[in-house]
Order: C-alpha cells, then sequence, then structure tokens
C-alpha cells in the first residue's frame, strides 16, 4: 500500500452507502438530483442542465421484500433491491428518474415505478437502439434530442449547446482520468485493486462531476508507488452487468486474484471512449454512447465484445475470465455461453458465475475460485517446468 | 420419457413427420362431417390426459383439430390452413435436400419481404407447435438438450427448443436470418447464439419501444435497410409485382380474421378463440400462401353464419373468458376442453387478436409503410415491446368489449417482463372485480406444469366461483 490513500479509502467508504457530502451540498444549492438507470443514458445531458447525474443502485438496500411485491421471484436481485429501495423512500432525495429499456426487467421498473406512484414526479423512459447502425445511431440521437427536450420543458431549464458542450469536456476529463487508473493496472503488481475501483466508480457517479474529478485527480497523485496486488496474484479480466458489490470483489482478491480489466456497467461501459468534441454535441453523444463498449443488449456487437476482451486479456496480460451474471438475466447468461466458445478456442480459463445481488453466497463462490485459482498456478507451474527443459 | 434418444434421431424427422400428418388432417377436412364421426368415436383412446405409444402420434393433431368437437365447416377451413403449412415445409425440405437458401425469419416478423424474393422462408421456432405432433414430450427434450449444451436455464423455452432443435438437425441450417430486439430479453440473447453457431449473416430489427410516427419511420428505415441487405446476400431484386400480389392476399386474411375478432363480441360467441390461434400459427409461416387466405375466409364464413343466427360456439355459453399472455402450446385442446367441460369459451387472447393495418399497395412507398404497421402491431410484439400500458390497456378493453366474466393469466417461466407486470394486471383486477386464474407455466416445457396439472387448477378455479 502506498502512504497517502485516503481518497481512495474515502471513497471506497461512501461506496457503501447511498448518498454523500458532495451530494448534499450539491442538493442545498438547489441543484436537481437526477438518477438514472443505464450506462446508455448521456450524463452530459442531465449535467448541463445544471443537474446532477445520480447512478442509481441497490447499495445498502436491506432486502427486496417491498420490491418482492412488484417483482415475481423470476425477476433479477438488482429491481427488486432497487425498488424495495425506492418504496422505503431511499430515492426521495431525487429530483427525477431516467429508466431504461436496458432489459425486460430494468424497463418493468418504470411501468412499477409509476404505478405505485413513487416520487419523484418526473419520470423519463429514455430508450436506447439494440443494435449499431447508421440508422439506429439517428434513432439515438432524436432519442437524446427528446430526453433534451424533456428535461428542459419539466424543469423550465434551458440546455444550450456551450452547456452541453462543457459538460461533454468535464466528462471526457473525467473519462481520461479513469482511464489513467484503468491503464495503472497494466503493471505487474497493481497499485489500485479492483475493489478498490469498483468503490471509486460507485462514489463518483453520485457525486457533482466536478468533485468527481477533483478525487479522481487525488486519487491519480495517490497512486504512485502504491502496490495493490501481490507479485503471484492471478490476473483477472471480469465480464459482468450489474455488480456493485464491493465485497464480492474483495473476495475474488482474498482468494488470490487481482482484477486487472473488465466490461462492466460501473467500469469499462463506463468510462470507455470519449465524445467528439468537435462534433456538434448531439452528434458526438449519440455517437460515443452508441459505439462504447457494448452491453450484451446490442444484439449485432458481440464480436467487438469479444475483440475488446482479447485485447484487454493481451494488454493487461490477464490470465483468466471471470464471468458473472445475476439470476435469471437472460442477456447475460446467453453472452456467457458465448464467451465460453469463444475463449475455449483461445485457450483462456474462463468461471462462470452467478450470484443473487447482495446475498454473498460466499462458501460456494470461494471454493469455486479456489478451483480456479489452482488451476491456472498448475499451468503456470507446468509451463515453468516446460522452459525449463526448453532451456536444458 | 420412452420417447427416443434425440441423439438417435434422423436430421428433420419432426419436420417429415409433421409434413405427413398434415396431409392427413388435410384429408380428414375433406370429409369433415365423417372426420368428426371418427375423431368423436376415437376419443377415449386419446383424449384422457394420457400419451401412449399407440396415440403418441396423433394424440396432439386430434386434440388441436378438436376432437370431433369442432363444426365441419371450421373443419373444413382448416383444411386449407394444413396446405398452407405443407406448402412452406415441402418448399423448406426441397430445398434442404438440393441445398438452396432458406432465410430463417423469426416469429412476430413478417415473412412477406422474403416471398418477395422467391425465396424460401421458414419460421425456426415452429417446432414449439409442431414439435408435438412427435409426442407431446419432445419439446421437452428439445429444451432439456439445449440447456445440458449450455443454453441459460432461464431463457424463454420457445427459442431454447431452437437451440435444441438445430443442435439435433430437426431445423434446416439457416442462408440468412431475420430476428429482432422483441418480444423479449430471450430474443435478444438467443438470436445472438444462434446467428454464432450457425454462422449465418442476420439482419436484426430493432424493434421501437413506442408506438409513434418516429417510431414507425424507424421501422420502415429499417425495412428498406432489410431490402437492401437481402438484395446483396441473394443477387437478385425483390419482385415489387410479387409483393403487391403477396400484401393484396394478406390484407384480405388480416380483414377476414380481424372481423371474426369482431364477430366474438357478440353474446354467445359465434367463434373458438382456436380458429384464431391456428389461423395465427398459419400466419407465422406461410402467411403470403393463396390457401392461408382460403382459410381465412372460410373461417369467415363459417363464423358468420353462426353470428347471424345469434348461435354460439358452445350451446349454452357460461363463462367468457379471456386468456391472458401467450397460449399453451402443449395444450392447445384447452380452447375445446373448456368449451366442452364448462361452457366456458375463451372469446379473446394475447395472440389470436389481429390488430394489424390494411396496407396500401398503391406504391412501393406505401406497402413499406404499412408493412412496418403492421410489423409493430403483430400479436406479443405489439404487446410487449412498450410501456405496462401496451399490455394492460388491451386487456382491460377486452374486458369491456369482449364482456369477458374473467382471465386466466398463462404465467410462462421465461417472460420475465411478463412476471413484472403481473403486480399491476393483479390490481387492475382486483379494482375491477376481475375473476383472475394466475398459472404459473411453461407454454412449451410440461416440465412446469403438465396438461393435467392446468386441467387441475383451472377446474379449481371454475368450482370456486360457482361455474363449474
Amino acid at each position: 500500500m502506498g502512504i497517502m490513500d485516503d481518497t481512495i479509502k474515502k471513497l471506497t467508504s461512501l461506496a457503501r452507502g447511498d448518498s454523500n457530502e458532495y451530494l448534499e451540498k450539491a442538493a442545498k444549492q438547489g441543484k436537481k438530483i437526477i438518477g438514472y438507470f443505464c450506462s446508455y443514458v448521456p450524463k452530459e445531458v442531465i449535467h448541463a442542465a445544471g443537474f446532477v447525474p445520480y447512478r442509481m443502485r441497490a447499495v445498502d438496500s436491506g432486502g427486496t421484500t417491498e420490491g418482492d411485491k412488484y417483482f415475481s421471484a423470476i425477476n433479477c436481485s438488482f429491481v427488486r433491491h432497487c425498488f424495495h429501495k425506492a418504496i422505503k423512500g431511499d430515492f426521495n432525495f431525487l429530483d427525477g428518474v431516467v429508466f431504461s429499456n436496458g432489459c425486460d426487467h430494468s424497463r418493468r421498473i418504470y411501468d412499477n415505478w409509476r404505478h405505485a406512484d413513487l416520487k419523484p414526479d418526473f419520470r423519463h423512459m429514455f430508450v436506447a437502439p439494440h443494435i449499431i447502425t447508421h440508422i439506429s445511431l439517428d434513432r439515438f440521437k432524436d432519442e437524446v434530442r427528446e430526453f433534451k427536450r424533456k428535461l428542459e420543458e419539466h424543469f423550465n431549464v434551458e440546455i444550450t449547446e456551450e452547456a452541453l458542450r462543457e459538460s461533454i469536456r468535464l466528462y471526457n476529463k473525467k473519462r481520461a482520468l479513469l482511464a489513467d487508473l484503468y491503464e495503472s493496472r497494466k503493471q505487474d503488481i497493481i497499485p489500485l485493486r479492483g475493489s478498490e475501483l469498483l468503490g471509486i466508480m460507485l462514489a463518483i457517479t453520485m457525486m457533482p462531476v466536478e468533485d468527481a474529478l477533483s478525487l479522481l485527480e487525488d486519487v491519480k497523485r495517490e497512486l504512485a508507488g502504491r502496490q495493490a496486488s501481490g507479485k503471484d496474484d492471478i490476473r483477472i479480466y471480469l465480464a459482468s452487468g450489474c455488480l456493485e458489490e464491493i465485497d464480492h470483489l474483495e473476495l475474488i482478491e482474498e482468494c488470490g486474484g487481482a482484477i486487472v480489466a473488465d466490461n462492466i456497467c460501473f467500469g469499462a461501459r463506463h468510462m470507455d471512449m470519449p465524445v467528439d468534441e468537435t462534433a456538434a454535441p448531439i452528434e458526438g453523444l449519440a455517437g460515443r454512447y452508441l459505439g462504447h463498449v457494448s452491453c450484451p443488449r446490442m444484439m449485432n456487437d458481440f464480436m467487438r465484445r469479444m475483440e475488446f476482451m482479447h485485447h484487454a486479456i493481451n494488454d493487461f496480460s490477464a490470465e483468466a475470465v471471470i464471468a458473472e451474471k445475476l439470476k435469471f438475466c437472460d442477456i447475460w447468461g446467453g453472452e456467457i455461453y458465448l464467451i465460453r466458445q469463444e475463449l475455449k478456442k483461445r485457450g483462456v480459463p474462463l468461471l462462470a458465475l452467478e450470484r443473487e445481488l447482495h446475498i454473498p453466497a460466499q462458501g460456494q463462490i470461494r471454493t469455486r475460485l479456489q478451483a480456479l485459482f489452482e488451476q491456472i498456478i498448475n499451468q503456470r507451474a507446468t509451463a515453468v517446468r516446460l522452459d525449463e527443459r526448453m532451456i536444458k | 420419457m420412452g420417447v427416443k434418444d434425440i441423439r438417435t434421431w434422423k436430421p428433420m424427422r419432426i419436420l417429415k413427420l409433421t409434413r405427413l400428418l398434415l396431409f392427413l388432417a388435410y384429408l380428414l377436412s375433406k370429409v369433415p362431417h365423417l372426420a368428426n364421426v371418427i375423431l368423436y368415436v376415437l376419443r377415449p383412446f386419446y383424449e384422457p390426459v394420457k400419451e401412449t405409444w399407440l396415440n403418441r402420434k396423433l394424440r396432439y393433431i386430434f386434440l388441436t383439430v378438436g376432437g370431433g368437437l369442432l363444426p365441419a365447416d371450421i373443419l373444413r377451413a382448416y383444411g386449407y390452413g394444413a396446405l398452407a403449412f405443407l406448402e412452406n415445409f415441402n418448399r423448406v425440405l426441397k430445398a434442404h435436400r438440393r441445398g438452396e437458401p432458406i432465410i430463417w425469419v423469426e416469429w412476430i416478423l413478417n415473412a412477406e419481404l422474403i416471398d418477395a424474393f422467391e425465396t424460401v422462408s421458414f419460421n425456426n421456432t415452429c417446432l414449439n407447435i409442431f414439435g408435438n405432433f412427435d409426442s407431446m414430450l419432445t419439446p421437452s427434450i428439445m429444451i432439456e438438450e439445449a440447456e445440458r449444451q449450455g443454453t441459460p436455464v432461464e431463457n424463454c423455452s420457445a427459442m431454447k427448443l431452437d437451440v435444441g432443435a438445430l443442435m439435433y438437425k430437426q431445423i434446416p441450417d439457416p442462408y440468412l436470418m431475420i430476428t429482432a430486439s422483441h418480444p423479449c430479453d430471450t430474443t435478444v440473447s438467443v438470436s445472438q447464439t444462434l446467428e454464432y453457431l450457425t454462422g449465418a449473416p442476420s439482419f436484426i430489427f430493432d424493434m421501437p419501444y413506442w408506438k409513434d410516427e418516429l417510431s414507425y419511420e424507424y421501422t420502415e428505415r429499417q425495412l428498406w435497410d432489410q431490402i437492401r441487405f437481402l438484395e446483396e446476400r441473394l443477387g437478385r431484386k425483390i419482385d415489387w409485382d410479387r409483393f403487391k400480389e403477396g400484401l393484396d392476399r394478406v390484407n384480405k386474411f388480416n380483414f377476414y380474421l380481424g372481423e371474426i375478432c369482431e364477430m366474438q363480441r357478440a353474446v354467445p360467441s359465434p367463434g373458438s378463440m382456436i380458429n384464431l390461434e391456428f389461423a395465427w400459427a398459419v400466419r407465422e409461416i406461410n402467411v403470403m400462401s393463396p390457401h392461408a387466405l382460403r382459410m381465412a375466409e372460410k373461417l369467415y364464413r363459417a363464423v358468420k353464419k353462426r353470428y347471424e343466427k345469434g348461435k354460439g360456439t358452445v350451446k349454452d355459453e357460461k363463462v367468457r373468458v379471456l386468456l391472458w399472455f401467450p397460449p399453451i402450446a402443449f395444450f392447445m385442446y384447452i380452447f375445446k376442453w373448456m368449451e366442452k367441460e364448462f361452457g366456458a369459451v375463451i372469446v379473446a387472447d394475447f395472440i389470436g387478436q389481429v390488430a394489424t393495418v390494411q396496407i396500401d399497395t398503391s406504391s412501393k412507398e406505401s406497402m413499406i409503410r404499412g408493412l412496418a404497421r403492421t410489423q409493430t402491431n403483430l400479436a406479443m410484439g405489439r404487446q410487449c415491446h412498450g410501456p405496462v400500458e401496451y399490455i394492460t390497456d388491451e386487456m382491460e378493453w377486452f374486458f369491456e368489449a369482449y364482456q369477458v366474466d374473467c382471465m386466466i393469466f398463462t404465467g410462462h417461466q421465461g417472460c420475465k417482463h411478463g412476471w413484472a407486470a403481473a403486480r399491476i394486471i393483479q390490481d387492475i383486477c382486483k379494482k375491477r372485480g376481475m375473476p383472475a386464474l394466475y398459472l404459473s407455466l411453461d407454454i412449451m416445457d410440461q416440465r412446469y406444469l403438465n396438461e393435467q396439472g392446468i386441467r387441475d387448477e383451472i377446474t379449481s378455479f371454475f368450482k370456486s366461483h360457482g361455474w363449474a
């Protein structure tokens, strides 16, 4: 560990709650807090309105009992936890919520939220295409324009082009800082653990971007000389959808893993690819949000996701992939099936895990992780022996 | 299970068997009175919920065509539907034999454009229905095999079955695939799996969330793109005259079925929903066929005759039922069984209702525009792709317009968004005082709740409301 890692500690600690001093300060200043559900929602538009985008989460939900009254047992635990929180009033500080058609479970949050008539009264469904084509790009631009118009209309504000450009600039800066943090994990001994990075991501997605930038600068400084993994730790690429449990990543690390790269909502999908600042703002936003490393809900992009994974495996020297899904997630279920076929061809070990959000099942997962890691350690030993023989 | 190991099945075995049985159904429809007598006399052999080696190949088809309970004129109409199926399966099997291109078209999409290229279309989900011709356990076996090969268990069984059927060569390999992002996540997911496994290039429709002008325009642009895709891949141009001819038939087909839907609002209902279900399957497989149109016309005339006389599909209609959510593929006899056992008539449902628009065939542009609207309003798609109101508004309209006494919700295991809307549906029913039975089943896979279980639950429901 580095000597000074106060900011990392602070952020990972903030991540375990669903609000923080920065958010509260912004609210006191009269800034509206707008919750959003999916990495396809362009946060810059919310920010350009003078508001604070707040990434919705189930952290600290305390259960699903209220959510279970609206969602069935075959709906994923993320929506049940989240809705439980919404009914309990945990999101009452929000001034608006932007829903998304990310998946069948999450799109029904929009319906149940309205049915239960929960606060706040600004509830917008942001519709993201399921394919990446020139036609869907046009559709996406229309959707961003519509989103902007709805915000302006409801809150009686004007979102100017200048404001959008400034928001894009700030969010690109944030992405660049995050990219630096990600890059730092290319080192043999990584300076930032995956669990810590998840904590940072959780924290900075629920505060004004201006505060996030300053904190990320501090984090970047703290990384100098910091050592967060052991030299024999097994380097992992993590692929998943909704993953917000720091404890879960800590378990992987305890077992000897070092998460070095990912494609998760609170990870690469949040920071991958900057918005083109030379383009008209709406065009630039649509291009970035449709073009970043995709979620498996994008139907014509599997090979590109695999390319992203392969590049990351090479660049970050990942030795294995852990692909995770929440129970009843069709989309990630299918994705893991395909990932398995591709990784088999390339000889990369894969551990596919299925879990319920915030229900650790630590014993089972630990056993499976240990099995994977033993396999890799054996492979390493075999490779060393082979190398020795070759030298002889 | 008493059925041969799937790994020993000959390729395309089920489709070939289906073709044979459909031909038998067609022959029976030519002598409908005699057919009904035979079907009625043989009822003890196949009607009880027990599949034996003796009735295995015939039970499903005999029950689906009413088990001797369908009026002769309706049975005659079914014959043309059987011909439409046969026509498509013959083409598919011939193309498969010759190595000619076969284009898979996902359910809830239009095969009309494929026909305009004089190319064979195949509904890759068709074995969800026709797999039962082999044995009513066969769909479950294919689903189980797909799961064993790694297909996620939580996926909708309709598409798991596709994967199983593909793996065991019960459906032909596609040259191209036409698929979409609706009606559910399983389609989003399994379409990618199928493309990966087959290596066939896909054209994917991104179905819009809303139903507004912007959404229709979006679909329209994609249809033009689909034409470009097909022209490039098939190396030939679309035949607009053929397309127009086909759409003219489709318009009439939809008109007849739409009229039947309207007539079923009458009390007593002059038609049984099984007719519209049967027609929906014809629509899915081969709507461009002249046989499909003849079937629709015959059905329309048969129902209209009863409507004009004020006669119901059952003598004494006691209960009018809305079957909400997809019908149970392995128990299509549910319609006639409820009519016979309880005088309960399913007057409307999720699939059979025709809500498509008439397509203006005066120009290329108007045809594509009309097709875009039709595609957005096809059953399942129109309810499932958007906000919950697309499900509940139609449901409430049925309550009113069809004077429904109760609702049976067929809660399908794979349908995550359906179950996520169940509370809203329950609240609406409660508020309206609408008795409702919520079944938890899998519409393709009897391993969850089998035919006997469904019969038992419905019987208890009717008893508890004094209808049995």
